[in-house]
């Protein structure tokens, strides 16, 4: 694909309007050239902008007053379980997340995130080394897991952030039935994540792109998922 | 007569000063001021540009709502090193009113009656919040700059953008091959970021 292709798809991309293989393709492009391609990065972040000036062409209009005073009802109930919410969601559906899972939605100091990362890097070697672990692509991450243990962690670097507002979202499904287990965001395209599930009692993991905040009912359409015949043999 | 400020605008005296950037950080530590004050700035443009592409009041208030509580719920979602405030949430705010335009596929004969929308009682041109900042200068040149777009180049622009469209839906609409609406949107994205970058430098 030259030049003018990919950036047709990513004006494409950046208006949300690419449905199918288009979609796809747009999707491999910020996998596999964007990252490090400098031209069509500057190209992608200039139509994001340009995207974003275009909502300026819509007259603004007050919103109706009753909006504010309901945010800050809903503020309040959601303050009170802001930070919680995400643990308490896994800690339902798949036991417990273990040690730091989904790190990359904490805040706290940067250099402490860093420290954390290295950590648990680390523990993903050893981990590896010990189970003879294998990985299975979910898209442009890895599922790094061994039958018969109740831990993995996913992992990948060159990640693309989702698009603005919205988070990733990691289900695990079978048959018809998905079970939610982490929202995630890049890191500077890093995704380092560590769970408490043997993915191979699962059909295959599944990653959406979804409201960042909103609640974890059932999945959207499928961004990137594990194919069943690698994670059968996981 | 002149309506005297709102206890919103009384409220958000200490956080007027602030930058977006500013702003973000606070709420991200749970300020609510901070919010309040991010409300009253994009507030009117939220609300307004989920009004132009769902076209019922209603819709256009959940949209900036959720927009809004997204932004409070998940403050990390923001990342300042790819880009401005500004271009974050406006853009969080077009890709819910699309999710939802696109999920209400009946409002779609609505769309024409909304991009005409007059303001009603209740609903002012909230031009007074905005004509004196850098939106409102903003505003002028993204115009400016849509007229320059060859006419067949803005319709599949609009298309795309303020109706939520599909290329595959604009080109079986307009019945032309779907590669001639790529090739007039990339142009037409071309051009405008060209425009714009220069009116912003």
């Amino acid at each position: 694909m030259n030049h003018e292709a990919m950036q047709e798809l990513l004006a494409g991309y950046a208006l949300r309007s690419l449905t199918g293989e288009d979609a796809a393709a747009a999707d491999r492009l910020l996998v596999d050239h964007v990252p490090g391609c400098l031209d069509c990065r500057r190209t992608l972040e200039a139509f994001q902008s340009v995207t974003a000036d275009l909502a300026l062409d819509a007259e603004p209009v007050s919103p109706p007053e009753t909006l504010l005073p309901r945010l800050h009802r809903e503020m309040g109930a959601q303050a009170r379980r802001r930070r919680p919410v995400y643990l308490v969601a896994v800690a339902a559906s798949v036991a417990a997340v273990v040690g730091m899972g989904g790190f990359a939605l904490t805040q706290g100091a940067r250099a402490n995130r860093l420290g954390v990362q290295n950590a648990l890097f680390t523990d993903m070697t050893d981990f590896t080394q010990r189970n003879n672990a294998s990985m299975t692509p979910v898209g442009p991450v890895s599922e790094v897991a061994s039958p018969g243990v109740r831990e993995c962690y996913i992992y990948g670097t060159d990640v693309p952030m989702p698009a603005p507002g919205y988070v990733y979202r990691l289900w695990l499904e079978t048959g018809s039935e998905a079970t939610f287990a982490e929202d995630f965001l890049p890191e500077d395209g890093v995704v380092l994540l560590r769970l408490a599930f043997d993915p191979s009692t699962y059909d295959k993991v599944v990653v959406t792109e979804e409201p960042a905040g909103s609640v974890p009912t059932t999945p959207g359409q499928p961004k990137w998922e594990s194919t069943p015949q690698l994670a059968a043999a996981g | 007569m002149v309506p005297g400020p709102s206890l919103l605008q009384l409220a958000s005296v200490a956080y007027i000063d602030l930058d977006d950037l500013e702003l973000h950080r606070r709420l991200s530590q749970g300020e609510r001021e901070a919010f309040d004050e991010l409300y009253r700035r994009y507030g009117a443009a939220a609300y307004g540009l989920a009004l132009r592409l769902t076209g019922q009041q209603l819709l256009a208030q959940d949209v900036a709502h959720d927009a809004f509580l997204a932004l409070w719920r998940a403050p990390e979602a923001f990342d300042p090193a790819r880009g401005a405030f500004r271009t974050f949430f406006l853009s969080l705010v077009h890709h819910r009113a699309v999710d939802t335009i696109r999920r209400e596929e009946r409002l779609r004969k609505r769309q024409e009656r909304a991009s005409n929308l007059e303001p009603t009682v209740g609903e002012d041109v909230a031009e007074d919040v905005v004509a004196a900042s850098f939106m409102g200068q903003r505003r002028k040149e993204v115009r400016e700059a849509l007229t320059t777009l060859p006419p067949e180049q803005r319709q599949v622009l609009e298309l795309a953008y303020f109706e939520g469209k599909t290329q595959v839906t604009i080109a079986e609409e307009l019945q032309i091959p779907i590669g001639t609406v790529k090739t007039r949107t990339m142009a037409a994205m071309q051009k405008l970021r060209k425009v714009l970058q220069e009116e912003s430098e």
